[in-house]
């Protein structure tokens, strides 16, 4: 049994879309449809302005909101912590899709919901997802939050501090951001939205 | 400034489809329920009631299967062969299934009537409360706030007591319409209350509140108009209950499932 | 006529079973099961290298139920690692791309240029057409009146082998004059060395890295891109001069939001600093390079402070940053960057930053630029040409004369500017002008005439005026819907292409394979050459039967085969990259006249050139306009990823970047719609404005490559504005030849319709219809 989690350097980050794009041709996401995708804010006003990318995909979260809602079992958590939807269970009702605070997930036209899976495939034949293996700057790292061997530890070790998408939803997410720009005061309003 | 490679999972999940079901399954339960009561009351109309409940839960039915992507796979047979209780779909599953035996037990005439509508007035309460518990659950949509769980089952009696007092088997129900009308309309009243002083979104869903805040009154004076004629004008009341309590269903379920987290955060 | 017709159809009947979308067979599937996915089939994986740009990471190819599935990285590979950038991941959207140009095609008689008539015509008659008119051409003006642009990997049969055997000195690769001809042409001449189509930058040891524009991060180069976030990784302090806050910048420890234009003015307030501080590689300088006194007094006039008046960049910022470079050296860098044509002073803006690097005494040691080798390969024993190709590219060959053969003539730019390569966009004015001789004929492999060449409405004169125009490519791109004769080529997924050797610090050979057959009546390139070249009489230099053979030879030659390359992928060798290593041998890298590091050129003096560099200011911006600036996004290559729906999805269209504040004081909206419109009265657009904090007030930018007007590539078409169409002028740099582009200007006008375009991924499932 695992604990498998995610994590994205962000001060490496360079927001390529390298991940997103390695993502829909493993998983063949339909047209359409992302399961990675990467947000960029702009912060602060010029000169002392930042941008920060932030790639966004199914957190696996420890507490998934996603799971106790879905009607028929199809969408789970495994025992290595993985949220999974089995396809051929799914009647497409979409309850998951409305308790998932981030966003991960979406109708799949062939007739199921559909999601980032940390590549379980991969990561069961011992590779990494298809997203971490590709990511030129190297900020993506996978692997087993219960195995002090993993490379994981040695990052979160090192990081001074981790952060999380919207901690508030006591979700427990397993994506974990490094160096987040908005909260190393480097800059700490985001630039003015008009739209 | 947000912009992004690639959009997460932001669009709208439901579709008009989805309202109408909202609407179809609160007729379903209503009548059911009403049928319940009025078969434990020994009434001669629960026969002919249970047959057009039965016809509004097989509509609905079929109006969910056929808009389901899922529909050719026939992977609903897992409703029944599941047991998830903390899923409001899956109580919803079984209140409806349970709901047309009953009813159609009770329209044939077999077996113990009154044993078969008290079991009704269980699963029809089930169906009328499922969609708000349903909504309710989603702590990541602030404007489905668990005033819903109360909202939406009056809400869905009111809807199908508007449709009743149309019948003419079933012109008693003009009291409980405006008791009904009068409960909905508390609280439509208080849910922008609610949602203001709700948690850590409550400000994100009050702004949220504030941009639909006409329908709010146009569906507010519906209901108000529908207690008001009630006793006088049944009919007309269940015009304005039927569109009063709709505009607002529609309004809750629609705007809620936009996402926030896309803009924010 | 009824066999080809019967053949067409079913050639199409079977293309689309090829490319219908999610192509398994749905049908045979129970209702309730949901489709398989492609890794738990049968997978296969050939190795090749990427086309989605220039820079040729190895790859590995899935194949599984006959389609490529998807693309990965080459473990083995020094360019990929394993890794690949995001254009390098969709290229399988482009192999299934239902818009590729499917089979030749012959423009209809009677039927201008431009217009688009085109019938369908077999591949015999094409190549004859060709033929009959190239030879006729010859015979009235000669063989140098027929031009040959190329660019990719595939150019080498267009650019180099057919032309060097049909005997035109005018081929010419767009990444040469519109890219790195400066920054080639000056390292030549300070360093005696190229820079090469791998930038020898020794990254990840290096401690204080300085990009002067230089966009990594949105030019994702991907080993480029590795090692700077490595180098960061490791602490390595950053600094970004850029008008714009790149993506760089917002890893960099200090942005200097430069005047666009005077960079120049900066790098030698540095060189000043450095000298008059003492803060130069004493020793390395005394050692290793000429011209030092003369630098010295020449530097005088360039203090922090005139630099300040120019750049607007604090004197003491200048000063501040130079003295940290000063500490971390040799450990400190200023990469030269790639895109070097921006002014018009470039060959001299890219000598003062060699000179930099050269005073910080990096140049051959660890955390500066290492010394890339090619590796040793052999050529194809063909009899020899009768010229030399003349393309050049970004390795070319950027040396000053040039001889040229009895019955030749020189070629056509010759004379405008200093430097041997030749300038794509000069070869456009003799097809016009006639002068110095006219060019009558160009066949066009791969290059974007419309997108990549500088003043557009020219080029279309240009075209109209030709004999003959041929165009091979893979997508009916607005100008390939020019051409007399389209020759369809397959996809880089579907052919051979011929070994390219890379310099690097550990030089290697890489191998381009078919990982599937060409769809449709495709054809690889080296097969066009060769059909091309026997109907044109150069038998001779087409000993070979098929690919196979020729790069069986070349690999025979050096000890390894085609079986060896098939399964290795990549064939790596050793390098020498620190002059330790070449001083052990005994050996100079050195190769200018002076076998040293010219500080100051002496050539350069002798052809009338300033032998140090020395500041001129850029055009100036009129008023109500602002400075016409462009770059990459990550997740496109040029103008030719707009098909492919992968990269679309994740970015559709380009936007106007606009200081937000000066945006407001023109009373724009976020996300509104505009014309721009250049100081000639070229309009562009519409396109969507985007009011950031990330730029100065003096400039827009513009991401390169959207704005596409062929309606063959349904994607692309009418999204975003194109650079390109902006650029109708340019400046000749009179040492490299590049044509400089920064010397537009726009201004925005409002009130354009927000363009009525469908969304990609409904597009993307209709067209597969
Ligand atoms: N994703 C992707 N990557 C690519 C390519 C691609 O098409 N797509 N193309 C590849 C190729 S062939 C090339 S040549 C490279 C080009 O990439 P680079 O060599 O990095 O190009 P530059 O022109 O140096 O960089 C553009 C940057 O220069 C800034 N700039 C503009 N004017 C000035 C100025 O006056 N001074 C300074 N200091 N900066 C200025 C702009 O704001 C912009 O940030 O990219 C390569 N990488
Ligand atoms: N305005 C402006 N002009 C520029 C630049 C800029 O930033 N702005 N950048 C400059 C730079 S740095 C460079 S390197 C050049 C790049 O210049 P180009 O290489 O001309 O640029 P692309 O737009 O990539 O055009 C490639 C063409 O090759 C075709 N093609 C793609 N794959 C294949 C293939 O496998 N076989 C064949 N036969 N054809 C294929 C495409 O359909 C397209 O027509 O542009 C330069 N010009
Ligand atoms: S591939 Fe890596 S660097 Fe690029 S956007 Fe994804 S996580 Fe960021
Ligand atoms: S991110 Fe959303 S989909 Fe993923 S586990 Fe958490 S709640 Fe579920
Ligand atoms: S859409 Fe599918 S996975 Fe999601 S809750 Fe409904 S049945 Fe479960
Ligand atoms: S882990 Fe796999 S499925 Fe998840 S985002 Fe990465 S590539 Fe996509
Ligand atoms: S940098 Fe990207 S597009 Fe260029 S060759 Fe490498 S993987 Fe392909
Ligand atoms: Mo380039």
């Amino acid at each position: 049994m695992a604990r498998y989690a995610m994590l994205i350097d962000l001060a490496a980050c360079v927001g390529c879309a390298a991940c997103a794009a390695a993502c829909v041709l493993e998983n063949e996401a339909p047209p359409g449809h992302n399961r990675l995708w990467i947000r960029q804010r702009e912060l602060g006003a010029f000169p002392d302005v930042t941008v920060e990318y932030r790639p966004e995909q199914c957190l696996h979260c420890e507490h998934p909101p996603c799971v106790p809602v879905c009607p028929t079992g199809a969408s789970h958590q495994t025992e290595d912590g993985l949220v999974l939807v089995r396809a051929e269970r799914c009647i497409a009702c979409a309850a998951c899709i409305a308790a998932c605070p981030y966003d991960a997930r979406f109708m799949n036209p062939a007739g199921y919901v559909d999601k980032c899976t940390f590549c379980e495939h991969r990561v069961a034949r011992g590779e990494d997802p298809a997203c971490v293996e590709t990511c030129p700057t190297g900020c993506r790292v996978f692997g087993d939050l219960d195995d002090p061997e993993s490379p994981l530890h040695a990052w979160l070790t090192e990081a001074k501090r981790v952060d999380v998408l919207r901690p508030e939803m006591g979700t427990a997410p397993k994506l974990l951001y490094l160096n987040t720009p908005s909260k190393r005061g480097l800059a700490n309003h985001e630039s003015e939205v008009e739209s | 400034m947000t912009t992004f490679y690639g959009l997460p999972g932001a669009e709208a999940f439901w579709h008009w489809t989805t309202l109408v079901h909202f609407l179809l399954v609160a007729l379903a339960g209503g009548t059911a329920f009403y049928t319940a009561v009025l078969g434990i009351r020994r009434s001669e109309s629960a026969r002919g009631l249970a047959w057009l409940a039965l016809a509004f839960i097989v509509l609905d039915l079929f109006m969910l299967w056929a808009e389901s992507p899922a529909r050719f796979r026939f992977s609903h047979v897992w409703l029944f062969l599941s047991f998830e209780p903390a899923s409001a779909i899956w109580w919803g599953a079984w209140g409806l299934a349970t709901s047309a035996l009953m009813l159609l037990l009770l329209a044939l005439g077999l077996g113990p009537a009154r044993f078969w509508a008290g079991v009704l007035a269980l699963s029809s309460a089930v169906v009328l409360a499922y969609p708000g518990y349903a909504l309710a659950a989603n702590a990541a949509r602030p404007l489905w706030d668990h005033l819903l769980l109360a909202f939406f089952p009056a809400s869905g009696l009111l809807l199908a007591l508007a449709v009743l007092v149309w019948l003419r088997p079933a012109e008693e129900a003009a009291p409980w319409l405006q008791v009904a009308a009068l409960a909905s309309l508390a609280l439509a009243a208080l849910y922008p209350v609610a949602l203001a002083s709700g948690g850590a979104d409550a400000r994100l869903a009050f702004a949220l509140w504030l941009r639909g805040w006409g329908w709010f009154l146009l569906g507010g004076l519906l209901l108000f108009l529908a207690a008001f004629l009630a006793r006088r004008v049944p009919a007309l009341a269940g015009v304005c209950a039927l569109a009063g309590a709709f505009v607002l269903r529609s309004w809750i379920v629609e705007q809620g499932q936009h996402s926030l987290f896309v803009h924010g955060f | 006529m009824k066999l080809d017709r019967r053949r067409f159809l079913g050639l199409s009947a079977a293309s689309v079973g090829a490319v219908a979308f999610g192509g398994r067979a749905a049908a045979l599937q129970a209702p309730w099961a949901v489709p398989r996915k492609w890794y738990d089939g049968e997978v296969r994986t050939v190795f090749s290298y990427c086309e989605n740009c220039f820079w040729k990471c190895g790859i590995t190819v899935k194949v599984e139920g006959g389609r490529v599935r998807k693309i990965d990285g080459q473990k083995q590979n020094p360019k990929s690692r394993g890794r690949l950038c995001p254009r390098g991941q969709a290229g399988v959207a482009q192999l299934y791309d239902p818009d590729r140009l499917k089979r030749p095609l012959i423009r209809v008689d009677g039927s201008e240029r431009g217009e688009g008539k085109y019938r369908e015509a077999s591949w015999e008659e094409a190549l004859d057409y060709v033929a009959e008119r190239m030879l006729k051409i010859k015979e009235q003006y000669g063989p140098e009146a027929v031009a040959w642009f190329g660019h990719g990997s595939g150019d080498s049969w267009f650019v180099e082998y057919l032309p060097a055997a049909w005997g035109s000195p005018n081929a010419a690769k767009p990444a040469v004059s519109i890219c790195t001809a400066p920054r080639e042409t000056a390292s030549q001449w300070t360093f005696g060395r190229p820079i090469g189509g791998h930038e020898p930058v020794d990254w990840t040891e290096s401690r204080y890295i300085v990009l002067i524009g230089h966009h990594i991060g949105e030019d994702t180069h991907n080993t480029q891109l590795q090692d700077f976030s490595e180098a960061l990784r490791r602490g390595a302090e950053l600094v970004v001069v850029d008008p714009r806050f790149s993506t760089a910048a917002s890893k960099a420890h200090r942005w200097l939001p430069i005047k666009p234009g005077t960079d120049l003015a900066l790098l030698l307030a540095w060189i000043h600093v450095l000298i008059k501080e003492n803060l130069y590689d004493r020793d390395y300088v005394q050692k290793y390079a000429v011209g030092f006194e003369e630098l010295a007094v020449h530097s005088n006039k360039h203090t922090p402070e005139w630099a300040e008046e120019i750049t607007e960049i604090p004197a003491e910022t200048i000063r501040t940053v130079a003295r940290e470079m000063a500490a971390a050296a040799p450990r400190a860098v200023l990469p030269p960057g790639r895109h070097t044509v921006w002014y018009g002073d470039d060959t001299q803006r890219m000598r003062a930053v060699y000179i930099l690097n050269a005073l910080l005494g990096n140049y051959g040691m660890p955390g500066g630029f290492y010394l890339a080798k090619k590796p040793y390969l052999e050529k194809y024993p063909h009899p020899p040409f009768p010229l030399e190709p003349a393309a050049g590219g970004c390795s070319g060959s950027s040396g000053g004369e040039e001889e040229v053969p009895e019955g030749f003539k020189p070629r056509a730019d010759k004379g405008k500017f200093f430097a041997k390569t030749t300038a794509i966009q000069e070869l456009i004015e003799p097809m016009l002008s006639g002068e110095p001789y006219p060019i009558r004929g160009l066949v066009c492999y791969g290059t974007n005439l419309f997108h990549s060449i500088p003043n557009v409405p020219r080029t279309k004169e240009a075209l109209k005026k030709l004999d003959l125009y041929v165009a091979i490519d893979v997508l009916p791109m607005e100008h390939v819907m020019w051409a007399d004769v389209i020759l369809p080529e397959c996809t880089y997924l579907e052919r051979y292409d011929d070994l390219v050797a890379i310099a690097h610090k550990t030089p290697f050979v890489e191998l381009r394979q078919p990982a599937v057959e060409p769809l449709w009546d495709t054809k690889p390139g080296w097969w066009i050459a060769r059909e091309l070249g026997l109907r044109l009489g150069l038998e001779k230099y087409f000993p070979w039967k098929d690919v196979e053979e020729y790069l069986d030879t070349r690999l025979q030659l050096i000890g390894s085969s085609l079986e060896e390359m098939k399964q290795k992928g990549t064939l790596i060798q050793r390098g020498r990259p620190y002059l330790k290593d070449w001083e052990r041998r005994r050996r100079n890298p050195f190769g200018t006249p002076s076998g040293k590091i010219e500080l100051y050129s002496k050539t350069f003096a002798e052809h009338g050139l300033d032998p140090l560099p020395d500041y001129t200011p850029p055009m100036p911006v009129p008023q109500g306009f602002y400075r016409l600036l462009y770059g990459r996004t990550p997740v496109h290559s040029f103008a030719k990823t707009q098909n492919n729906w992968v990269l679309m999805e994740l970015k559709p269209e380009n936007e106007v970047w606009i200081n937000r504040e000066e945006g407001r004081s023109l009373g724009l909206r976020h996300a509104e719609y505009v014309w721009l419109e250049n100081d000639a009265g070229v309009r562009e657009g519409p396109v969507r404005v985007r009011l950031t904090e990330r730029i100065r007030r003096d400039c827009v930018y513009l991401v390169h490559g959207f704005g596409h007007k062929g309606r063959g590539v349904r994607l692309a078409y009418g999204r975003g504005a194109s650079d390109n169409a902006l650029q109708t002028r340019y400046v000749l740099d009179p040492i490299s030849g590049g044509a400089a582009l920064r010397n537009n200007f726009v201004k925005v006008v409002k009130g354009a319709p927000r363009p009525q375009r469908k969304r990609i991924g409904q597009l993307v499932r209709e067209r597969r219809l």
